[in-house]
C-alpha cells in the first residue's frame, strides 16, 4: 500500500494530464503532453544521463563537506564556548546572506577555469547550516547522568565523543542530514543557474538551454530527473536512519 | 575486596555563587563511612543527599571542605535512573567502563563483565538493548554496571525509588548479599524510611543541608526475613521519629 496508492495516483494524474491537453489543444511550447517529455526523455537520454551526472557530481561533493564541516565545527563548538561565541554570529552571517549574491563572488574568486568548484562551495553553503545546529543540538542533548559514567569510568574527551556524544546525537545528525542533502541538490540548483554560460553543464543548465529554445518537453524532462533525484536522495537518507536507529531509538518504536 | 573509609569535613557547597542564583545545597556538614560499612542517607527531598553523594564521587567539588574518597574510576556509582546507552547492548553497557579503564584487557573485561551479569540475574540477556528489557532490569544492569568495577566504594543515589515495591524488596535482598560478599562501602540515599532501616546498618538522617542525626541499626535477627524482626521495626520507628514524623500513624 505504501508504494501502490502514490503509484496509482501519480499514473491517474499523468493521464488526466495526458488528454486534458489533447482536448484543449494546449500547445508543446507552453505545457507538453507527458508523453512528449517521455519521448524527449528518450530522445536526450545520452546529454541528460551526463548532466544527470554532473549535477549528482556536485550535490554529493557539497553535501559530503556540509557533513564534515557541520560535524566538525559542532564539535569545536561544543568544546568551546568562546571559539562558538566568537564565530557563530559569522557561521549566521554566512547562512542569512543570500547565496545568489554572493554566488558572483565565488565564481569570480575561484575562477572560471574551476567552475565546478564554485558550484560546490555555493552548494556547500546553502547545505552545511542545518547539519551544524542539527548536531551541535544533538551533542548539547546528551544525558547529563550519562557524562557522569563517563567522568567514573575516567574517559578522555576522545572516548567521550565516541562512545557518548556522537552516537547520542546520531539521531539530529541524521534529521540535519536529511535537511541538508536536499539543500546541496537546491544549492547545486541555484549554483548552476547563477554560473549561467555553457561553463557548467548539469542539469540545471539543460533547463535554461531549452527554456531559451523553447523546447518545453526537455526542459520538463531535466526538471523531471532533478526531482526524481532529490526523491532518491531523501529516501536513501531515510533508509540510513531507519537502519541506524531503529533498534535503539524511540521514534521507531 | 575490602571497603575504603570515607570522610567529609566542615564542608560547604553553594551552587551558582557567583551571581544571584546562588543556592546553599550544604552547610556545615561533617559526615565518616568507615570501610567496609552499609550507610543509608535519609532526608526530605531537597535536603541535599544527592548533593552529598556527587561530592564522594567527585563529581562535584565542595565550595569549602575537605572531601576524602578513592579515585573516580574505583567508585561505582549508580543513579536513580538506570542511566544506559541506548545504542549499546546489555553487554556492552556494563563492559564499557572497564574497557575505558588503564591496561584493559579483553579478556579480564569480558570474565568480569559476564559475572557482573550473573551476579543480578541478567547472564541471559547479554546481546539486549535496554529498551527490550522492563525497568527492573535496566536498574539491574545499572547495578551490575557498578559492580564490574569491583569498586571498594558503591555509591547509590536513589536506585530503587522508581521501582515496584515486590521488585525492590528483591534488589534489596540482592544488594545486601552483594554487601556481605564483597566487603565494599556502601552510601545508599533513600527516601524511603523502611528500605533505610532494611539496607543499612547505620543511617545518617538529613535536614536541609546537613546531617540532623546518626543512628545504628540493631543487626539482631538479620537471617532470614529481618521485615518482621523487631529490630527492623524498632529502626524504622528511631528514623521516623528522628525525621520529625511518628511512624505508627503511617507517615512515611
Amino acid at each position: 500500500m505504501r508504494w501502490l496508492s502514490p503509484l496509482i495516483i501519480g499514473m491517474a494524474l499523468l493521464g488526466f494530464w495526458e488528454i486534458a491537453v489533447k482536448q484543449a489543444e494546449i500547445p508543446v511550447f507552453v505545457l507538453p503532453p507527458p508523453s512528449a517529455i517521455g519521448a524527449a526523455l528518450v530522445q536526450h537520454a545520452a546529454t541528460l544521463a551526463a548532466s544527470l551526472w554532473v549535477t549528482v557530481q556536485v550535490t554529493a561533493m557539497a553535501f559530503f563537506w556540509a557533513i564534515v564541516s557541520g560535524i566538525g565545527l559542532a564539535i569545536i563548538f561544543t568544546r568551546s564556548r568562546l571559539i562558538e561565541m566568537t564565530l557563530y554570529p559569522y557561521v549566521v552571517t554566512l547562512q542569512v546572506t543570500p547565496v545568489v549574491a554572493i554566488a558572483p563572488l565565488i565564481l569570480i574568486w575561484v575562477g572560471f577555469d574551476n567552475v565546478d568548484r564554485a558550484l560546490v562551495i555555493i552548494a556547500w553553503i546553502v547545505a552545511f547550516f542545518p547539519m551544524l545546529t542539527n548536531t551541535v543540538q544533538g551533542l548539547r542533548a546528551v544525558e547529563p547522568q550519562l557524562h557522569d559514567v563517563m567522568s567514573l569510568s575516567g574517559a578522555n574527551w576522545w572516548q567521550r565523543l565516541w562512545h557518548l556524544e556522537l552516537p547520542s546525537a546520531l539521531p539530529a545528525i541524521l534529521t540535519g542530514a536529511k535537511i541538508s542533502g536536499g539543500l546541496a541538490l537546491i544549492g547545486a540548483v541555484v549554483a548552476e543557474f547563477v554560473a549561467g554560460s555553457g561553463a557548467s553543464t548539469g542539469l540545471a543548465w539543460r533547463i535554461i538551454e531549452a527554456g531559451n529554445r523553447l523546447e518545453i518537453a526537455l526542459m520538463f524532462a531535466a526538471l523531471a530527473l532533478l526531482s526524481v533525484l532529490g526523491i532518491a536522495l531523501f529516501y536513501a537518507l531515510t533508509l540510513l536512519e531507519y537502519i541506524c536507529l531503529r533498534r535503539w531509538h524511540d521514534s521507531f518504536r | 575486596m575490602t571497603g575504603s573509609a570515607l570522610r567529609l569535613a566542615d564542608i560547604e557547597l553553594t551552587y551558582n555563587a557567583e551571581n544571584k542564583a546562588a543556592h546553599r545545597a550544604l552547610h556545615e556538614l561533617s559526615a565518616q563511612f568507615p570501610a567496609g560499612s552499609f550507610t543509608a542517607l535519609v532526608g526530605p527531598s531537597g535536603c541535599g543527599k544527592s548533593s552529598l553523594l556527587r561530592l564522594l564521587a567527585g563529581l562535584q567539588a565542595p565550595t569549602q571542605g575537605q572531601v576524602e574518597t578513592v579515585a573516580q574510576q574505583q567508585i561505582g556509582y549508580v543513579f536513580q535512573e538506570p542511566a544506559l546507552m541506548a545504542w549499546k547492548s546489555v553487554y556492552d553497557n556494563v563492559a564499557l567502563p572497564l574497557r575505558l579503564a588503564d591496561g584493559a584487557n579483553a579478556s579480564d573485561v569480558d570474565a568480569r563483565t559476564k559475572e557482573a551479569l550473573q551476579q543480578v540475574g541478567l547472564a541471559a540477556r547479554t546481546s539486549a538493548l535496554p529498551n527490550e528489557l522492563s525497568g527492573g532490569m535496566k536498574m539491574r544492569v545499572s547495578l551490575a554496571r557498578a559492580l564490574a568495577k569491583r569498586p571498594p566504594v558503591l555509591l547509590m543515589d536513589e536506585p530503587f525509588a522508581a521501582l515496584d515495591e515486590l521488585t525492590r524488596f528483591r534488589l534489596d535482598d540482592d544488594l545486601r548479599a552483594i554487601w556481605q560478599q564483597t566487603g565494599c562501602t556502601i552510601v545508599f540515599v533513600t527516601h524511603s524510611v523502611t528500605e533505610a532501616a532494611y539496607l543499612a546498618e547505620r543511617v545518617y538522617v538529613m535536614d536541609v543541608g546537613s546531617i540532623a542525626a546518626e543512628l545504628s541499626i540493631e543487626q539482631t535477627g538479620r537471617g532470614d526475613n529481618f521485615r518482621t524482626a523487631p529490630a527492623y521495626h524498632t529502626a524504622c520507628a528511631a528514623i521516623s521519629k528522628t525525621l520529625g514524623h511518628d511512624f505508627a500513624t503511617g507517615a512515611d
